[in-house]
């Protein structure tokens, strides 16, 4: 009886965050004032679409992507290219981004993930830098360094997204459902086995799964995601060049994830703010901010390993405990008397 | 057209010795602390801007003295390292906090650099300039310097771990730490120590491409990843092998420009590493795993 009341909370704190955290997400436009903010807004939220796919290899299954940028540079392209010399829609871009998603995925997946190892780690990083060397040098499709101009925003049926703030909802809409498929995932089978096998794949591989196909699915679903938040990126920013993939953004994304904490998709939304935003707040310390960053991060690597925002968490709670505590100690001085 | 080809074989081999102690120095700190220093690059940038910017240019001290005051420097620092982010990250829940780390440490290093240094690239004049030619070939005298250097560097890191008790226990901590802590020894000293000599190795990867590439923040991005890559494709882990995999890189992706546009020649050592996880993913020395 108890534990169905119990679930019964739950389910109702649930329904409570999630419509807290839907209003705040519809008001924060009107609260942000500049343009510029937004904009923030926006990246972060792009970025979000990226860690939340990450989550799945480096977080749950815990093998080190470090080519986020190659995938989300190709996700950016595939739709570019299509619109701009094609002119084909930007929605048929984004199916042309999920496809390459699932190229990359199986291609990078299968000769790397069937070996145990750091292999992963190494293919991704090489493959980051490919995809940028192509870009940066297949001219005729790609422009070269100077990138792809004029790259149209998204539209349905008429209406533009062509402000920030249309943007920003049209995005937070695809986050909501990134979301959403990623909770999904990480409840079904597969997600339980991508959690067993951070913890013990010699466990799993005797129970009969095949870790290597599992290993490879969550680097698929990993390539996906960033290839959709490449797309979206692309059609935001309206201009893409190869110098803003580099293996600094592929790190960045890594940041997010650990500094929001390893397996948790509240974690990763606030690791992709922290990491967005903070360097923005540090900027009034000019030419120092990017180490001042670093050295933040590293340290918090360090002594919260288990994401600043779980740290955090638990410090209230032991403050929250130890008031009660107190407050049961004179609750019963008081009795006594 | 033979002179020509010639050419780009020893000027792949010399480069191909640079992978080669790219490979050997990431493998020892791979071998002692099972981890990955994604920070290796910056660590040749840093060696590099220490003896051109600051011993050479700025002190003016003559080169060997400059020399052994870079190897020190950037062995303290190393040691350092170890001590800061490989012994408290290296037994975490999951070893992305290491290799985290490790890059967090790259982005730290190449920031100050630009800070201290500037972020105009520079060289050192006359420093390892000029040719020999042999026949009808011209080869830089940089390259043959590479190459005795390297090879004096790889002998003497293997009479080192045969032969020194420091070398031996490395050896030791690299097939199995917890067996050889048992046996007394210092892992967590064994590990200071090795990152110490591999960033020593970094230096002189740093000191020996400054004629190459001039001194730029940009210096090791490229010999770095494919550093990566020639340890994998000569065996991974293993010492000789990394030597084997970075000259096969090198010669091929030199021969590559005779066939491929030469801007596409830093993607042939990428492609070498699909193929070889594919096909033989112990690569050419290592044992099958």
């Amino acid at each position: 009886m108890e534990k169905k009341s119990n679930t019964m909370n739950n389910k109702k704190r649930n329904i409570i965050l999630i419509c807290t955290a839907a209003a705040v997400v519809l008001i924060l436009p009107w609260i942000l004032t500049t343009d510029y903010q937004i904009m923030v807004m926006n990246k972060v939220l792009i970025y979000t679409v990226v860690v939340l796919g990450l989550n799945f290899i480096t977080g749950l299954t815990g093998q080190m992507n470090l080519g986020t940028a190659g995938m989300f540079a190709l996700g950016a392209y595939a739709t570019a290219v299509a619109a701009t010399s094609y002119g084909i829609s930007p929605w048929i871009g984004l199916v042309l981004a999920i496809v390459m998603g699932l190229l990359v995925g199986r291609g990078l997946g299968y000769p790397s993930l069937r070996l145990k190892g750091v292999y992963l780690a190494l293919t991704t990083i090489g493959f980051s830098e490919v995809v940028r060397l192509v870009a940066a040098n297949w001219v005729s499709v790609t422009g070269g360094t100077t990138g792809i101009r004029n790259i149209p925003y998204y539209s349905l049926a008429g209406y533009v997204f062509d402000t920030q703030t249309k943007m920003y909802y049209l995005f937070a809409v695809f986050v909501a459902f990134g979301i959403f498929c990623a909770y999904r995932l990480a409840d079904s089978k597969w997600g339980r086995i991508f959690k067993s096998l951070r913890d013990n794949a010699d466990a799993v591989e005797m129970s009969g799964v095949n870790i290597a196909s599992c290993k490879i699915l969550a680097f698929t679903v990993c390539a996906i995601y960033g290839c959709i938040a490449g797309a979206l990126y692309a059609h935001f920013m309206g201009y893409i060049n190869p110098s803003s993939f580099t293996i600094d953004l592929s790190t960045n994304f890594v940041i997010m994830l650990m500094v929001g904490g390893l397996g948790s998709v509240v974690g990763n939304i606030f690791g992709a703010a922290v990491v967005t935003i903070l360097p923005e707040i540090l900027r009034v310390f000019e030419n120092y901010y990017q180490l001042i960053f670093c050295t933040i991060v590293l340290v918090g690597a360090i002594f919260f390993p288990e994401g600043w925002m779980f740290a955090g968490i638990k410090v209230i709670r032991k403050m929250v405990k130890k008031l009660r505590k107190r407050e049961h100690i004179t609750g019963e001085m008081g009795g006594g008397e | 057209m033979a002179a020509t080809i010639i050419q780009y074989i020893i000027s792949g081999i010399a480069i191909g010795f640079i992978y080669a102690l790219v490979g050997i120095e990431y493998t020892l700190v791979w071998n002692s602390s099972g981890l990955l220093n994604f920070s290796h690059d910056r660590l040749i940038t840093l060696g590099a801007y220490i003896f051109a910017g600051t011993m050479i240019i700025k002190l003016n001290i003559n080169y060997p003295i400059a020399i052994f005051l870079t190897f020190l420097s950037m062995g303290i620092l190393g040691a350092l390292i170890a001590q800061g982010i490989f012994n408290p990250l290296r037994n975490m829940r999951s070893n992305i906090f290491a290799v985290m780390g490790t890059m967090l440490l790259g982005r730290i290093i190449a920031e100050l650099i630009r800070l201290i240094w500037g972020p105009v690239p520079f060289t050192l004049p006359g420093f390892m300039t000029g040719t020999v030619s042999i026949g009808s070939a011209q080869i830089s005298k940089a390259n043959i310097i590479i190459m005795i250097v390297s090879i004096l560097v790889a002998v003497s890191l293997q009479l080192f771990m045969t032969f020194t008790k420091i070398g031996k226990a490395m050896r030791c901590v690299a097939q199995n730490k917890r067996a050889s802590s048992l046996m007394g020894i210092n892992v967590t000293q064994n590990i200071c120590i090795t990152t110490g000599i591999s960033a020593i190795i970094c230096t002189i990867i740093a000191i020996l491409v400054i004629p190459l590439f001039n001194v730029t923040t940009t210096l090791a991005a490229s010999i770095g990843l494919k550093g990566f890559s020639a340890g994998v494709i000569g065996g991974f882990g293993y010492l000789p092998g990394a030597i084997v995999g970075g000259l096969f890189i090198g010669v091929v992706e030199n021969l590559s420009v005779l066939f491929l546009p030469a801007v596409y020649k830093d993607v042939v050592s990428f492609v070498l590493l699909i193929v070889f996880l594919v096909v033989r993913p112990s690569g050419f020395l290592g044992k099958r795993a």
